[in-house]
This record gives structure tokens, C-alpha cells and sequence, in this order.
């Protein structure tokens, strides 16, 4: 048990009880920072109906935007030791797991790829409609969203 | 800012056993002063990408010994950089960081304590609690000839667990090794012990 199974793609060594600790412990604070209420960046859409070979693309996808594009900027930021202190966790785990994926990139895999990465551009498209510190808010906020989601892959 | 006279701690290690995780480093002594210590880490993401974020222990920061739990500041699998200072008043040390990362799958893991107990016919083994990342590999066989092993996998910990109703006069023996899935890694197993229905445990 305690293991990832994205499809063919399996990630040991992360404990998803401690993910969302980190995230319980910061939630109310960083939700309080989101004064957009109106949009959801992670809509159901993206995240409804992926299946098991389709979610190792997506979540590899949407794992490198959070680390490279979300946390980098947000932490800079977060003065508050208890939001860094929980960032740490999540970006080391989400580092942990991204590099542990490896999607196929066999040719008759492109159809299912090219499935997560429309998916993938709908969230960063979102995103990218918001000036960047809202939307790096408003998306580490969302980071409860992504763990549900993950957690169904979760054994 | 004081100006770094104090010098700065030496020595730092890490020991850990059974994931937990004890930062350890030489006391700085000046004659008749309490000196506080501050204990900082950062994972591997942010060694990589914001070397410049440092995050405060959450127990050490500040303490008044040279040492610091910092089990509940490693919660990812990576390496994580730590560091300390001294500080007396203003003045404060310059930092000292430990020369190698440190990475919770190095930690050293222990058989588990275990009580094996007769409850009538059925055999019953208690494990120690080492916490919520621990399972725990239990076999357990009829010492007989020929006999086979069967394995169990507890996870509740402290609590009495049922493994088998034993048949009068067959000495019944167990061991056990812990398992730490964040890590991949288990202990050694531990001592066999044995046990039979009106006999007394048998150490091997």
C-alpha cells in the first residue's frame, strides 16, 4: 500500500497523509488570500473522466506548472513560517513524485497525451487570465483540489 | 544586526533511528551565559530552485541544548540542508551548516519491540508504537517439522492482535520486522519468540 498507481506509472516513497497536513495546516490563511471567488482554475472539466494511462500525463503536467511556475513565485513571498514551512513539504513531495513519472512516449500513446495536454492548456489558460500573484494564490488555494484528485490514484 | 563574534557551532550530525530524527552539534560556551541556538533547514526543491529560503525548526528555533528534533520539519524524502547559529544577546554566530544532506531513508531502522501472549488458545502478539509511517511484517509458524510460515501485514500499533488459535501442545513461534513504506526499507527481523498452549514462552 501507501503508493501512487497513475496508470503504468507508480511513485513509492510519499506519504499523502503528510501532504495534506501541510496543506490543512496553511488552508484558511491561504484561501483568505484568494478575493476571487468566481473562478476556479482546477474546474471540474480538467480533472472529470481522466483515465489511468491519461493521468500520469496530466499529472506530470500539472505537478511541473506548480513547481516551476506556482511555488517558486508564491514562496518568495509567504513571510508567514507555518505557509513556508507547509510549502516545503508539498513542493519536496510534488518534486519527489514528478520526478519519479515517467509517461510513455510511444507514438500510439500521442492520442491519449495530446487528451491531457488539451486538459493540461485549459487550467493554464485559467491561469494565465489572472495578473500572476492571484493566480498563484488562487492555484496554491486549489492545492486541496488537486490532492482529491490525486488521492484517487493513491493505494 | 549584532555583529558575529559568538562562534559559530561545530560538529553538527544526525541521528536518526526508526524515522526519527535528532540534529546534534557542539556546544558554544561563554562562562556564565546562556546561549540560544536557532536550527534552520530547506528541502532539495528549495536548495534547488530558492537556495535562499531557509525555514525556522519547528523546535529549534530557538533552544538553549545542542541539539534539535527536527523529525517534524522532514516530511519529504529528499535531501534536506540544515543549519545553526548561536546567539547571546545581539551578538550571533555565523552559521554552520551540516556538511552532508541529510535524507530520512539513511535512518537507521530497529526491530520492533514485540509481547507474543496466550489468550486461551489463540495466539496474540502486541507491537510497540513507532507511529503513523511504520507497518509492521509478522510471521508466525508452528515449530514442527515441514511447517509453513504465515505473514501478516498489521498496521494498528499498540493494540493486541489475533494471528492464529493455536492446537494444545504445539509450540507456536513469531518474529517480526517493521516496515517504512515513505523510506522502502524495513528492519531486521526480530528475536524469535515461541509460545505453546499450558507451556511457558519459550526463548530460543
Amino acid at each position: 500500500g501507501q503508493e501512487f498507481q497513475f496508470g503504468p506509472c507508480r511513485v513509492e516513497g510519499v506519504v499523502l497523509q503528510e501532504l495534506w497536513e501541510a496543506f490543512w495546516a496553511v488552508k484558511d490563511i491561504v484561501q483568505a488570500k484568494d478575493n476571487i471567488t468566481s473562478v476556479r482554475l482546477l474546474r471540474k472539466e480538467i480533472l472529470q473522466n481522466v483515465s489511468d494511462v491519461e493521468s500520469c500525463y496530466l499529472i506530470r503536467a500539472l505537478l511541473k506548472f506548480y513547481l516551476n511556475t506556482i511555488f517558486k513565485g508564491y514562496l518568495g513571498k509567504a513571510a508567514d513560517s507555518r505557509i513556508r514551512k507547509s510549502f516545503s513539504t508539498l513542493a519536496n513531495n510534488f518534486f519527489v513524485i514528478a520526478s519519479k513519472l515517467q509517461p510513455s512516449q510511444e507514438n500510439d500513446m500521442f492520442s491519449i497525451s495530446e487528451s491531457a495536454r488539451r486538459r493540461f492548456l485549459l487550467f493554464q489558460r485559467a491561469f494565465k487570465q489572472l495578473d500572476i500573484q492571484s493566480a498563484q494564490t488562487k492555484a496554491f488555494g486549489e492545492v486541496d483540489i488537486l490532492l482529491t484528485w490525486m488521492e484517487k490514484f493513491y493505494q | 544586526d549584532g555583529v558575529a563574534i559568538l562562534p559559530a557551532p561545530q560538529n553538527l550530525s544526525v541521528h536518526s533511528t526508526n524515522m526519527k530524527h535528532l540534529l546534534m552539534w557542539s556546544p558554544v560556551v561563554v562562562p556564565g551565559e546562556i546561549i540560544h541556538y536557532f536550527v534552520e533547514y530547506q528541502g532539495e526543491y528549495e536548495s534547488l530552485y530558492m537556495s535562499h529560503i531557509w525555514i525556522p525548526s519547528s523546535w529549534g528555533s530557538p533552544t538553549e541544548d545542542p541539539e534539535c528534533d527536527i523529525t517534524d520539519d522532514i516530511t519529504a524524502t529528499v535531501p534536506y540542508n540544515l543549519r545553526v547559529r548561536a546567539s547571546l544577546g545581539s551578538q550571533t554566530s555565523a552559521w554552520s551548516t551540516l556538511q552532508h544532506p541529510f535524507n530520512r531513508n539513511s535512518t537507521i531502522l530497529t526491530p520492533p519491540v514485540m509481547e507474543v501472549t496466550k489468550d486461551g488458545f489463540h495466539l496474540v502478539i502486541k507491537l510497540e508504537d513507532l507511529g503513523p509511517q511504520f507497518e509492521f511484517l509478522v510471521a508466525y509458524w508452528r515449530r514442527e517439522p515441514g511447517a509453513k510460515e504465515h505473514v501478516k501485514v498489521v498496521r494498528s500499533r499498540g493494540i493486541p492482535v489475533h494471528l492464529e488459535t493455536m492446537e494444545p501442545g504445539v509450540p507456536y513461534c513469531v518474529k517480526v520486522q517493521t516496515l517504512v513504506k515513505a523510506i522502502g526499507r524495513h528492519s531486521p527481523f526480530s528475536q524469535v519468540e515461541c509460545v505453546r498452549v499450558q507451556g511457558e514462552t519459550l526463548p530460543l
